[in-house]
């Protein structure tokens, strides 16, 4: 598959994504839905990962983006399509405050400490019971955003993957691109060309963030409840980077195939074996991690190259 | 006019001594060799002076300012430029996106620009098939490379870190030529650090000798090559 076609095929998503609600029930849109969702967090997890950073730390930005955008309307009364911004807004503080600490670690060092941030904020809400509503969690009392009507929700979802589409493809088109490659391969070289190692990261980590917990706020507008287990929930750290992995990590396109790819298969393995489906996950990653650390990208670039006779 | 010099600079980690009060300077236009027996300090002196570790005393001073303890990148902008003796091309980035980076971020330049510039410094320095990825390089080309992403800074000071290394005589000579004729056209300070003593004998214009962390002696490079502490430090007491 080369360039061209998978741009083709990316156009085919495109078109499907912005016409199924004019065809398709309620299931098929809530599926969509949950695969837009997941599509988005994958492609912020692998913008960070460009820097070569590797973040455990996507469900706590969602949680506290969800947290936020509930309780704005719960105990502020700000209208719901507000909150979603403001949920954006206040993640993307909170990674610029946490960013000046941990930003200076490295490798595993920073993967573990992103980790343990979002267990952290997940303790901090279960305990503050008479402002967060503790571990019942709260609802909105006046109903889901737009009365919950399934084609209003979708349009909701699309809107927050086309604002990560539209993050990933400023990173790779602008000087973004080569502060985050050159910091990768090589924080020392990188700062002989001048590059200011820290203000890259942060700009990258706060970005990042910042949608994912506009994600988050979408998420938890779109069921009008929240509680500490559903939005902090490690699913939305494990699933956005198995999909990323296998489609192939530094890329726009690769948590794209990824996330379609494992979308549809755990929906059929969720009715197939309930539960067993997060089990075929851990499979998956294992797999991917020994036998193709690049992803699929890798796997299909590598077959087209020896179709036209050249080596991989 | 002299465009670097450092006092008394030192460098120790944990107790153990790697560069012990040197004191140097280079002017404009002149090609400086830096040699001594490995583990003499060399590198770390380079490393001191780009600011990839920071001294435990001393001064560096740059056209006049103060720069002991500014970072890294900010040295870069200011027109300090090196090559590193392990080198490690941009994977992911085709030759000419390696050569753009130190424009873009050292200089400002936009992306276009950037481009622009870097396509004529790789025309400069003989580089062709410029959308290559760095994996198919021959060695030459990527010292070539390397040596282009470091002039993308636009410097006054480039240091270059045995980039004569791994290659044959042939391409030893054209690199050669290449270093005098970019430092000639830009008026630049060159600092090399190399071990093939026929390099630093074409090359450059004053040695100094380094060993266990100090300068032991500076000069021409017949004159040092007649030192006998030089000698000592090379091949031992009692050597030939």
């Amino acid at each position: 598959m080369n360039r061209n076609a998978s741009r083709i095929l990316a156009a085919l998503f495109g078109v499907l994504a912005v016409t199924l609600p004019f065809f398709a029930g309620d299931y098929p849109l809530q599926v969509a839905r949950n695969i837009m969702m997941y599509m988005a967090l994958a492609i912020t997890w692998d913008m960070l990962l460009r820097s070569g950073q590797i973040s455990f730390g996507i469900a706590g930005l969602f949680g506290i983006g969800a947290y936020s955008a509930i309780l704005s309307v719960i105990r502020a009364g700000m209208p719901a399509w507000f909150s979603i911004l403001f949920a954006a807004i206040f993640s993307g503080v909170v990674a610029f405050v946490i960013g000046f600490l941990i930003l200076r670690l490295r490798a595993m060092y920073f993967s573990i400490v992103t980790l343990a941030l979002g267990e952290i904020f997940r303790i901090i809400i279960h305990n503050l019971h008479d402002f967060t509503g503790g571990p019942e969690g709260v609802v909105i009392q006046k109903g889901v955003i737009f009365g919950g009507n399934a084609n209003s929700l979708y349009w909701l979802v699309l809107a927050g993957l086309a604002v990560a589409l539209a993050a990933s493809f400023w990173f790779e088109k602008s000087k973004i691109h080569f502060a985050l490659t050159a910091i990768r391969n090589n924080e020392i070289s990188a700062q002989s060309s001048g590059i200011d190692i820290f203000r890259w990261l942060l700009l990258a980590f706060v970005v990042t963030s910042a949608i994912q917990g506009l994600l988050g706020g979408i998420f938890v507008q779109s069921y009008g409840f929240a509680t500490p287990d559903a939005v902090f929930s490690a699913d939305f750290t494990l699933l956005p980077l198995a999909m990323a992995l296998l489609g192939g990590v530094y890329s726009t396109t690769g948590p794209i195939f990824g996330a379609i790819l494992l979308g549809l298969a755990s929906e059929w393995l969720k009715l197939k074996i309930p539960y067993g489906h997060l089990v075929v996950y851990g499979i998956i990653i294992v797999i991917v991690i020994l036998f193709m650390p690049q992803g699929l990208r890798q796997l299909v670039r590598r077959t087209s190259h020896s179709a036209d006779g050249r080596s991989a | 006019m002299i465009k670097l010099k450092t006092e008394n600079l030192t460098k120790s980690f944990l107790g153990l001594v790697a560069v012990n009060k040197i004191s140097f300077s280079m002017e404009e236009g002149e090609i400086l060799g830096i040699i001594g027996p490995n583990g003499a300090g060399k590198t770390t002196f380079i490393n001191l002076i780009s600011g990839i570790i920071m001294p435990t005393e001393g001064l560096i001073e740059y056209k006049g300012m103060d720069i002991t303890y500014i970072p890294a990148h900010e040295r870069a902008r200011r027109g300090i430029a090196r090559t590193y003796q392990l080198i490690h091309p941009l994977e992911n980035l085709t030759l000419i996106e390696n050569v753009m980076v130190g424009s873009i971020f050292a200089k400002g330049h936009s992306l276009k620009e950037a481009r622009n510039k870097a396509e004529a410094l790789c025309h400069e320095l003989g580089l062709t098939g410029l959308d290559r990825d760095t994996s198919r390089l021959t060695i030459l080309e990527v010292k070539k490379m390397e040596i282009a992403r470091a002039l993308a800074n636009e410097p006054e000071v480039l240091f270059l870190d045995e980039v004569m290394a791994g290659l044959n005589a042939d391409e030893m000579k054209d690199l050669i030529a290449i270093v005098q004729r970019v430092a000639l056209e830009r008026h630049l300070a060159v600092g090399v650090i190399e071990h093939v003593m026929g390099v630093i004998r074409e090359l450059t214009h004053r040695v100094i000798v380094l060993e266990a962390g100090e300068l032991i002696a500076e000069g021409k490079y017949e004159e040092v090559s007649n030192n006998p502490r030089v000698i000592e430090a090379y091949l031992g007491r009692g050597g030939v």
